[in-house]
């Protein structure tokens, strides 16, 4: 996180009475320290979000503190298992393997300091850190940042006996919701509107990264950010694009990057650029990792911005569209409808004929592209922004241990 | 025998300098009456305060500096040496100066109070001008005192220089602060107990105005102290003294809420009727009140969960439109409305042989609305500041007056208008609140027009 960004810059997005009831919160915490665990400080999402809301968290007042697990490649191996289990692939994962999960966790119990009045423990990696529960007490609150609305159950059974013991749990989605004996608070993840990948870029910016990658400025623009992947339906998008583009005059960036932990990236990358053929309104853009302003560009730039996934976790991708005020089409997956609500803050598709219409829709409809981006951009304003997060949390720290539906603090 | 000839000899060198000294009393003496009887009929036309203390004050010493001046003239004709004429007569300038100078210190700190108590000039303001012209006066009066007698001037001018220099630096914060609070009063452009709203967003009653700061009370009850000049410098939107204070202050909460996941979730609208029965109310609150905070940037705002649900997964349009035209603001109560979107349902159900189940994925989860009340520091005594509030409050607070007030708390109708009536007796605008459907506008809106109402009042 830029170190110069404080709470208070956040001001002029949601308003002065939004960061005063955030410091009344965090009034109200005075005293207490929250102690996160994860298991990296550094890559993937949940390192992201936590190295902008600690310190965010501490300015407001609060003693947030966070530590990591460790583990050895092998336990690593184990939990990125586990995490794919609870997407719902199926993985073969031994006795063995479950043990060695135990074991590295046991170590974990005996090295980390857990000094703090509310734990806040990040997705399944350190999970089973809930045994010391029983040694000091406390408020557990378990994050869970993936999907497991459709987990494998012996997986879900095996984590399942670890959450139980929590005293609430935190998701990301209604539908990831599980039978359980504790509770569960909905926190929808969020962006942050001052970082690299979301602030206000000026105009030629825009236009050099268009230049760089050798765009088009005059053609409208349509764009899909995402990894090289199947579940992200690249081939889809080229046949909704090739079918638009007999009545528009139109260009296709696919961007994104080939990821190092998945072998299928680059074949899956090699296949659409065989797909693109010749066409020279098709861009495929193999952007290198941490080209945010690149990104943050290229979705500037962009007419309409497409996410046609066939599965999807929350797509953040499509939080980042919304909030430049971009018409977005859609697929009707994961936690896409939670941002996209059919026809007002986007167009929501089932089929690459249905995403094709949408984009016609709004190709022969600026005005309405424009309105359906503005209330995008609202819709993320209020519920999608890092503040609202921040607030989420402060709430569910407050509130553990009342079981009212009408709170007063 | 020695003065009888002395004299004898002498007479007229003494009768001269006598003759001319009581010459020029005597004209004093018609000169005076001439030019006050002039000075009093100009300044009686004029009718101001000023003749009585200009006449007062200087109708004895004229005569008195008349008295001198004839000293002076006297000895000049006299046959006195040179010498003696010099030393005599910068000794009755001196005498002149000096007494010239205290009347003038006189004059000025009688008129400087007339005019500035006149003005509304604070008493420290107008302390410090009248400290200021006697000092000015008084050093004034010394240098020519010091020329007369021929003291070196050029070092007592670079002090004096020096002197004044160092008081501007020292006083330089202040000075402007002070011209300021002078201007500020005498424009009458703010006043003790006016209400205030300054460019920055800062806002309050103006508690105490003194010569360098102005002590305003903010809405949250914080005290904030500008200086003058910034004061001068900045937009202020005066809104005058305290209206109608109420009987009782009207607090201002904030509600904030969170969403917890029940677990419960319905596929058809079997399991959307059977579980509504058994959620608790606030689930139902909940999914009746989302789309009032969700979609507040919409206009119209879509309709309650229930009915966007039974549209987008079930497809039953003719249910949804029944759904979606219940009208909350209608029900006193969640039970109540609980009950008649229930009806509403099995009624649906009675008609309808084969059921739809919503795509995978799409199912119905039910939501629980935790609602978190804070209290916040903005405290509202009269209708004014109850609109000054009202435009900087959240739409956390605003949510909560109006709509948990009425269906969570039971109250009769939303706190506002409560408020309005029974504290302000303004029971015709507590009326046309209460009559507003909160239901079809965004917060924003009816923000807007709750204080648009609010200002006809005013």
């Amino acid at each position: 996180m830029n170190p110069t960004i404080n709470v208070k810059d956040y001001e002029p997005i949601v308003g002065k009475s939004y960061i005063e009831e955030l410091s009344m919160l965090a009034h109200r915490l005075s005293g207490k320290t929250v102690l996160n665990i994860n298991s990296t400080f550094a890559g993937g999402g949940v390192a992201e979000i936590l190295s902008r809301l600690v310190p965010l968290l501490n300015q407001l007042g609060v003693d947030v503190r966070w530590q990591i697990i460790s583990g050895d490649t092998q336990f690593f191996e184990v939990t990125k298992k586990l995490h794919n289990a609870l997407h719902g692939k199926v993985e073969p994962i031994s006795d063995d393997e479950f043990s060695l999960f135990l074991e590295t966790t046991k170590g974990n119990l005996d090295q980390i300091d857990f000094s703090g009045d509310i734990l806040f423990i990040h997705d399944p990696q350190p999970v089973a850190l809930i045994a010391k529960k029983g040694d000091i007490g406390r408020n557990w609150i378990w994050r869970c940042h993936i999907d497991i609305s459709h987990p494998d159950s012996r997986v879900w059974e095996f984590l399942k006996q670890f959450v139980i013991n929590y005293d609430a749990g935190v998701l990301s989605s209604p539908n990831f919701a599980q039978e359980l004996p504790i509770r569960q608070f909905f926190a929808p993840p969020s962006i942050d509107p001052l970082s690299d990948k979301n602030r206000e870029l000026p105009a030629e910016a825009v236009g050099s990264v268009l230049a760089k990658y050798g765009l088009n400025q005059d053609k409208p623009l349509i764009l899909q950010i995402s990894r090289f992947d199947w579940l992200k339906d690249p081939l889809g998008v080229i046949e909704a694009f090739e079918l638009v583009r007999k009545n528009f005059a139109c260009q296709l960036v696919l961007a994104g990057g080939t990821a190092s932990d998945d072998p299928e990236s680059g074949e899956v990358l090699e296949k659409v650029k065989e797909r693109a053929g010749g066409n020279p309104d098709i861009h495929i853009l193999d952007i290198p990792p941490g080209s945010d302003i690149d990104i943050n560009a290229l979705q500037r730039a962009a007419t309409i911005i497409m996410q046609k996934s066939l599965r999807e976790g929350f797509a953040l991708t499509i939080t980042e569209a919304l909030w430049k005020a971009k018409p977005v089409v859609a697929s009707a997956v994961g936690g896409i409808p939670l941002q996209v609500k059919n026809k007002l803050t986007g167009l929501l598709c089932h089929s690459i004929e249905g995403a094709a219409y949408a984009l016609r829709q709004i190709l022969a409809n600026p005005d309405y592209g424009r309105w359906l981006g503005h209330n995008g951009r609202e819709h993320v304003h209020q519920h999608f922004l890092i503040t609202r997060e921040i607030r989420d949390y402060l709430l569910v720290f407050l509130t553990l241990e009342r079981k009212e539906d009408f709170i007063n603090l | 025998m020695v003065i009888i000839d002395w004299l004898r000899v002498n007479w007229l060198n003494i009768a001269v300098p006598v003759l001319v000294f009581f010459g020029v009393f005597s004209i004093s003496l018609w000169l005076r009456r001439i030019s006050y009887n002039a000075l009093e009929r100009w300044l009686k036309e004029r009718k101001t305060e000023i003749n009585t203390i200009i006449i007062s004050a200087t109708r004895g010493p004229f005569l008195h500096w008349f008295l001198i001046l004839g000293a002076y003239i006297a000895l000049q004709v006299s046959v006195l040496e040179p010498q003696w004429k010099s030393l005599g007569g910068r000794i009755l300038a001196s005498i002149f100066i000096a007494y010239f100078g205290w009347i003038l210190i006189r004059l000025s700190r009688e008129l400087i109070h007339l005019y500035l108590n006149r003005a509304k000039v604070l008493d420290k303001a107008i302390v410090a001008t009248t400290s200021i012209t006697q000092v000015t006066i008084i050093v004034i009066g010394v240098l020519i005192l010091l020329e007369l007698w021929g003291a070196p001037m050029t070092p007592i001018l670079i002090i004096a220089i020096a002197a004044i220099l160092i008081t501007i630096l020292v006083f330089r914060d202040i000075f402007p602060n002070l011209v300021s609070g002078f201007q500020l009063t005498q424009q009458k452009q703010i006043k003790t107990g006016d209400l205030i709203s300054l460019k920055s967003g800062e806002g309050g009653r103006v508690e105490e105005i003194t010569w360098r700061n102005t002590r305003i009370k903010t809405l949250e009850g914080n005290i904030i102290i500008i200086p003058n000049n910034k004061l001068m410098q900045t937009t202020i939107i005066n809104y005058g003294k305290q209206p109608k204070v109420a009987t009782e202050p009207f607090e201002f909460s904030t509600r904030l809420h969170l969403k917890e996941l029940t677990g419960l979730s319905a596929s058809n609208l079997s399991q959307l009727a059977s579980r509504l029965k058994e959620v608790p109310d606030a689930v139902v609150y909940y999914h009746t009140h989302s789309f009032v905070e969700e979609y507040q940037f919409l206009t119209p705002e879509p309709t309650n969960d229930f009915a966007l649900w039974v549209q987008d997964a079930l497809g039953y349009d003719i249910l949804a439109e029944r759904l979606a035209s219940i009208d909350t603001f209608e029900f006193p109560t969640v039970g109540a409305l609980r009950q008649m979107i229930t009806g509403v349902i099995q009624d649906f159900l009675a008609q309808t042989s084969n059921e739809r189940e919503a795509p995978l994925g799409n199912e119905f989860h039910f939501i629980k609305s935790i609602s978190i009340v804070m209290p916040t520091p903005y405290v509202a005594h009269d209708l004014q500041e109850f609109v000054n509030i009202l435009r900087r409050v959240s739409i956390g607070s605003l949510y909560f007056h109006i709509f948990e007030a009425r269906l969570r708390l039971q109250r009769v109708t939303n706190d506002f208008s409560l408020w309005l009536e029974e504290c302000l007796g303004e029971k015709e605008l507590a009326e046309q609140i209460t009559r507003l459907d909160p239901y079809n506008y965004t917060m924003e809106n009816l923000r807007e027009i709750i204080i648009q109402l609010c200002e006809k009042r005013l």
